[in-house]
């Protein structure tokens, strides 16, 4: 569990879809407190659509994938292999007798090493969307927000408007 | 052993971190037992591959571990590691050619991911029904429809993950879950 959400986003006003719904997968997982869950429970208790969501949010937290129990182990036995090996490789040195490390800002630099998968970001880089989905859509396929070019490119203005359009126009409405 | 049941209860990540960056084992341990499980969800979510997932996620920690003296840690450590993984996942789709939009029609749901055994009995069928769909839905869609179930990430944390604003992760999570209410009915 992450987040432990306690108040209602924006103060004192009953819970309307767009928070409910925002907050369903917290409730679905019991990370809400009580005072929240209560809020999101009585709205539930009226809405039929915010309710046919839950439902969706429960079958899909139900079926989440299953983690490989030996997964820990064996990223660990990789890390500690990896800390065994470093220091041999920074030991040698190719023929012409530049490090490992200059080696390779040598071949980034010419660009031969072009697969950027072996980059670290420092933080969460900012450009993996635009490179990994350039040209894919990542808006809806069903016209909603045809010639939206990004999501990116909008403002919150936008993105808000977008927002209260996904609400308002979801199956079954709101409430 | 015990020094990592001690660390395991309370020690923030960034703590944890401190201790990595100078090779303690027992850091390093907790960090990928309390993290290897989103790390693999987002793995399997870009690879649909068990399999190549595992690897992914395996080479994003030797990869992490071996730059957190670059890590400035204005992010979380989750979302760092998160990110790397979704890049090591791009990495290892570009080296097999399998682009999951090119197998929207015909994708299988993830092997062997089912639900936990003691909601298995109840739900498994219409559970498995709704994962299928999800994997029918575009990238960033999907991934922000997984990170906010499956990992209670906040749409800040997932923004980070996937390389957008707050604002365009949260529509991506919205609208993937409109979608999938169209596709379930």
């Amino acid at each position: 569990m992450n987040e432990v959400h306690g108040t209602r986003p924006g103060g004192g006003a009953p819970w309307d879809c767009g928070d409910v719904r925002e907050w369903l997968p917290d409730h679905v997982a019991g990370r809400l407190d009580a005072e929240a869950r209560s809020g999101v429970e009585a709205h539930l208790s009226a809405c039929v659509s915010c309710a046919e969501e839950l439902e969706l949010v429960r079958l899909l937290h139900a079926g989440r994938p299953r983690v490989p129990e030996e997964l820990p182990d064996r990223i660990l036995e990789a890390v500690r292999g990896e800390a065994v090996r470093r220091p041999r490789a920074s030991a040698r040195r190719p023929w012409w007798g530049l490090s490992a490390a200059a080696v390779a800002a040598i071949a980034l630099g010419i660009g031969i090493a072009s697969d950027d998968s072996t980059s670290i970001p420092s933080s969460p880089p900012e450009t993996l969307a635009s490179e990994f989905e350039e040209g894919e859509f990542w808006v809806s396929d069903d016209g909603l927000l045809a010639g939206a070019p990004s999501l990116e490119g909008l403002s919150d203005e936008a993105l808000m408007e977008l927002l209260e359009e996904l609400n308002t126009e979801g199956p079954g409405g709101s409430a | 052993m015990n020094d990592e049941r001690r660390l395991d209860d309370d020690v923030p990540d960034a703590a944890l971190v401190e201790r990595a960056r100078s090779g303690d084992a027992a850091a390093q341990s907790v960090l990928v037992r309390r993290h290897h499980g989103a790390a693999f969800g987002v793995a399997l979510s870009m690879t649909r591959d068990r399999d190549t997932a595992q690897d992914v996620v395996q080479d994003a920690f030797v990869k992490a571990f071996g730059a957190l003296d670059g890590f400035r840690g204005d992010a979380a450590f989750k979302t760092w590691l998160l990110s790397i993984t979704a890049n090591e996942a791009r990495g290892a789709l570009r080296r097999t050619k399998r682009r999951r939009e090119t197998a929207l029609d015909d994708a299988a749901p993830v092997a062997a991911g089912g639900p936990d055994p003691a909601e298995a009995a109840v739900t498994s069928r219409e559970a498995a029904r709704a994962r299928e769909m999800l994997e029918r839905l575009p990238e960033k869609q999907r991934l922000s429809v997984s990170l906010r179930i499956d990992e209670g990430l906040s749409f800040r944390e997932i923004g980070e993950v996937i390389g957008s604003s707050e604002g365009a992760a949260r529509v991506n999570y919205f609208h993937g879950i409109r979608r999938l209410r169209e596709l379930m009915e």
